[in-house]
């Protein structure tokens, strides 16, 4: 009887524990299982019926779309933009942070504290007062809101956002390298920058994968600095086109908007589903190693 | 190769004094062996004289060139690290031709070299293999062959056999030991097992606190420890230490001790009037040298088995007398049950005796 | 003389860029927004010295602050209740309820889906779940015969639940993550003592678990404050500059809203200072109350 008891017991906490965990999402899955379908159909009822198979949600990729009479630019203008700034903010972050998290992290020099304490004090400066500023930048320079310098300017804007982290992150990866192995390569003739390069660099790769990723979904997800500085449409990248095509044709067409969201997803599902280690690990980042 | 000498070198870390006022000569060709428990300084030596740490005091020299300033990669020394620091992208090849690769040698060369020193380490198998493919023992040759490979002036070793199972232990004990003698590379030794030291060393210097404690032969350690610290460091069992009054009646000398009273010799009794400057003492006696005598006699005592401890060949018997425990360690034909009265003596001949205040060996 | 020369060689190759990059997105940034503070900012970006007048026009005229103030805290508080207090209930169960290590990997990853999915489209997925006539959630509420607002965006209590849920779908995984962590650096030993001395899993997590995640909670509600604090885009990405009507625009947003909707930047600019005396207060309280050292290791287990 006792033991009936505790078994029933033990499934219903288990039942309790996946329900915790479970029902919350089921919305997010609704909501994705809805953007898939909706991209292939002409209507969907009750989020996740489809009604009408099609591929006409899909015309972006041949043709410009046409709304209000404004032919909007070619999708694949817009990739090549995202293309080029999650690239340009990957490899920045990329390169930089693995120099400066190796000297945070093994190199002696004074000062060296109060310089990563200021690094994580850089965490109560919203992002907001960067914006004002580089607006006031760009405008005095005359770039405001046009031409390629201005697009690469804020390229270097957002990987400098994202620097103290990923320097931090990476700084953990360091961290766990045993000295010895850095001993070893002194005394085996390298330099300090030799030892970098030749010895700790290739045994931190899952961390450089890491942030690489970690830059990647942040420059492909980058919406307010494009936003707020490029106003033509030919700077654009995939998020402010996708934000622009909201307000302008949704209750209209949602499946061009499902259609484009699925495009937009693409990298993203692929890095969920093969990297999830690596991400996980990106976010525990810094903090468990 | 080249001889090592370390002039008053003394090593701090913040407040820390990891190495105080170091003195050591190493001969060129000469194996020595840096003794000591953990944290004592031995690694932080070692690592001053790779050239990873610069001395805060004091001066190293390679032959008689200083060479305090000199980065590791000028300094021709040869390491193997207790992890073995092999580097775990680089197959065994390119770890062992790592140095020779940086110094530029010609790649004809480096693959003759790799090739040598793989023949005489027994790798040559493995030289496609990736160190995680690799046992303990084999990472560890892998790690000599590298520090070997650049044909080191200084060898030097921090507990290169610590990660070893018992018995790879010892076959490799002899091993390093002949490699040594037969290449004649001056090769400091990192270790806190006296076995290691006392079997493969010409000389040990046994370390503490950071200070040098005495530098020997492990003869000379093991009989004539220079302080209480070295006798009790050195030896296995421990030797006992007793707590003991000099006292004089008449002509007679005695050492008092809670549970006994040895009476000296007069050869003892000179010395002890010459040179002990209070009558506070500390007897040491290591075990093998308290003897079990037949029947009550001169100079024994009655003790209490307190424990047997067999160890095979040997025995070590705990003796209880009042509440004073000694090891005494005899052969396993001795026959004897927890509890049972035996009685002892203290060979005289073999006694230390150490000033209890300064702990250093009056005899 | 040459080891000080190397050394600083060094330094600069390895800390020169990162260094360079910092000075430009972030202090000579706040400098100057500081600097533009203190004046009336024309369309033409033409500078009227006003001198504190900015500060005193937020402090004493703006009619908008109280209200603007009131949903940053509704925000925060909201946001933070579920990143922090949801978190720790999501990272124990991953970490200590599912034993099975590939099931826990997989709630832990879908958990960090809305993290990554981009944020606009993350928000056009929102937007339809919550559309009045199309969306799912409606829908279900009028199948199960319950009243349906007009619209979960125009006006509170609405818009700022769907602000809340929006931003705390995306918070969760932070905290999950670090407590799961945490909890995952608890030896099992303690555990098992626990149990052999008879303790059931709610005891388990009420006498060891929560004491030893007493710094890593304590971690994760002051980091999140401050970046929930700073934080806006989500909101930003569903009402744009509609949010002041729907009661959902939070300081930081407002400060947007002045600069580039209604081309006020000295007032904007004079808002964010606000914005970064908070944070600067917050961060050097807590480098007081948790130590540098514990910030930079936040998820070490006291044991």
């Amino acid at each position: 009887m006792a033991e009936l008891k505790r078994r029933v017991r033990r499934i219903l906490g288990s039942i309790l524990v996946y329900a915790v965990l479970t029902v919350p999402l089921i919305p997010i899955f609704l909501m994705y299982t809805w953007l898939f379908v909706q991209a292939f159909s002409d209507r969907v009822i009750f989020g996740i019926i489809p009604q009408g198979l099609t591929l006409r949600n899909w015309a972006f990729l041949n043709n410009p779309i046409v709304f209000g009479g404004i032919t909007h630019t070619s999708i694949w203008v817009i990739l090549r933009n995202t293309l080029i700034f999650t690239f340009g903010v990957t490899g920045l972050i990329t390169v930089v942070s693995s120099l400066s998290g190796y000297a945070l992290s093994r190199v002696q020099f004074k000062g060296r504290t109060e310089f990563m304490q200021f690094i994580l004090a850089l965490h109560a400066f919203p992002a907001v007062i960067l914006l004002i500023a580089v607006f006031y930048i760009l405008n005095k320079m005359g770039l405001y809101g046009k031409g390629l310098l201005a697009f690469l300017g804020i390229i270097i804007v957002k990987a400098g956002m994202e620097i103290p982290m990923s320097a931090w992150i990476l700084k953990g990866f360091f961290d766990v390298i045993p000295w010895d192995l850095e001993w070893a390569a002194l005394i085996d003739g390298c330099t300090r920058l030799g030892t970098w390069r030749r010895v700790i660099l290739p045994m931190i790769m899952p961390g450089i994968a890491a942030i690489s990723i970690f830059s990647f979904i942040a420059g492909w997800g980058e919406f307010i600095l494009v936003y707020t500085y490029m106003a033509t449409e030919e700077y654009f990248t995939l998020s402010v086109f996708i934000h622009r095509m909201i307000g302008e044709i949704m209750y209209v067409r949602w499946g061009t908007i499902a259609a484009l969201g699925v495009f937009y997803l693409l990298p993203i599902i692929f890095f969920f589903i093969f990297t999830q280690k690596a991400l996980l690990r990106i976010y525990i980042g810094g903090i468990k190693r | 190769m080249v001889s090592v000498t370390l002039e008053n070198i003394s090593k701090y870390f913040g407040k820390v004094r990891a190495v105080e006022n170091l003195n050591l000569k190493i001969e060129d060709g000469e194996f020595i062996a840096l003794l000591g428990p953990s944290g004592c300084g031995k690694t932080t030596t070692l690592l001053m004289i790779a050239g990873i740490y610069k001395p805060s005091k004091g001066n190293i020299y390679f032959g008689d060139k200083i060479v305090n300033d000199l980065p590791p990669r000028d300094r021709n020394v040869g390491m193997v690290f207790q992890s073995y620091a092999l580097y775990p992208h680089m197959k065994v090849f390119d770890n062992i031709a790592f140095p020779l690769k940086l110094r530029k040698e010609p790649k004809d060369f480096i693959k003759k070299k790799v090739q040598e020193v793989a023949e005489l380490l027994k790798i040559e198998d493995l030289l496609d293999r990736k160190p995680s493919q690799l046992s303990g023992g084999q990472q560890q040759r892998v790690a000599l062959g590298r520090a070997l490979a650049k044909e080191p002036n200084v060898f030097l070793m921090d507990e290169p056999l610590a990660n070893l199972d018992a018995k790879l232990r010892v076959i490799m004990r002899v091993e390093l030991k002949r490699l040594q003698k037969r290449l004649g590379i001056t090769t400091v030794y990192v270790t806190h097992d006296q076995v290691e030291a006392m079997t493969m060393a010409d000389r040990i210097a046994v370390l503490s606190n950071g200070r040098l404690q005495q530098v020997g032969r492990s003869e000379e350690l093991y009989n004539k420890p220079r302080n209480l610290f070295v006798a009790g460091f050195i030896g296995s069992p421990p030797m006992n230490f007793v707590d003991c009054i000099f006292v004089e009646e008449g002509d007679e000398a005695y050492l008092e001790a809670e549970a006994f009273r040895l009476r000296l010799t007069d050869s003892i009794k000179k010395i002890l009037k010459e040179n002990a400057r209070s009558s506070e003492l500390i007897l040491g006696v290591r075990p093998e040298d308290i003897i079990i005598s037949e029947r009550k006699a001169e100079g024994s005592f009655e003790a209490e088995i307190y424990a047997m401890e067999p160890l095979g060949r040997d025995v070590i018997v705990n003796l209880r007398m009042n509440d004073t425990i000694l090891k005494m360690m005899t052969s396993s034909l001795f026959k004897g049950a927890v509890g049972e009265k035996i009685w002892v003596r203290i060979s005289l001949d073999k006694i230390h005796i150490f000033d209890k205040k300064t702990e250093f060996a009056i005899l | 003389m040459i080891k000080a020369l190397r050394k600083a060689v060094l330094l600069i190759v390895l800390l020169g860029p990162l260094s360079a990059l910092i000075a430009f997105t972030w202090i000579a940034p706040a400098v100057l927004t500081t600097f533009l503070s203190f004046f009336d900012v024309g369309l033409g970006l033409q500078l009227r010295p006003v001198g504190l007048g900015n500060f005193y026009r937020i402090l004493y005229r703006d009619l908008w602050v109280p209200q603007i103030l009131q949903t940053t805290v509704i925000y925060v508080l909201g946001v933070l209740a579920i990143n922090s207090g949801f978190g720790l209930v999501l990272g124990i169960l991953t970490a200590y309820f599912v034993k099975k290590e590939s099931v826990s990997l997989f709630f832990r990853t879908a958990w960090l889906l809305p993290r990554m999915t981009p944020g606009v489209l993350y928000v056009v997925l929102w937007m339809w779940f919550v559309d009045t006539r199309y969306g799912l959630l409606n829908a279900i509420l009028s199948m199960l015969g319950l009243p349906t607002p007009y619209s979960w965006l125009l006006s509170k209590p609405h818009s700022q639940i769907i602000m809340i849920a929006i931003n705390g779908y995306v918070g969760a995984s932070y905290g999950m993550i670090i407590y799961s962590a945490a909890v995952k650096s608890i030896p099992t030993d303690f555990f098992n003592a626990a149990k052999v001395d008879g303790a059931s899993d709610l005891q388990i997590v009420r006498y060891v678990i929560l004491p030893l995640l007493k710094w890593p909670i304590l971690f994760v509600t002051a980091w999140q404050t401050l970046s929930l604090l700073a934080s806006y885009e989500y909101i930003l990405m569903v009402w744009g500059d509609t949010a002041r009507q729907a009661n959902v625009e939070v300081w930081a947003l407002y400060t947007y809203d002045r600069a580039f909707w209604l081309y006020d930047y000295g007032y904007a600019a004079a808002l964010s200072v606000f914005l970064v005396a908070a944070g600067l207060i917050m961060i050097v309280l807590y480098m007081k109350i948790f130590g540098f050292r514990r910030l930079m290791e936040p998820s070490r287990v006291e044991v």
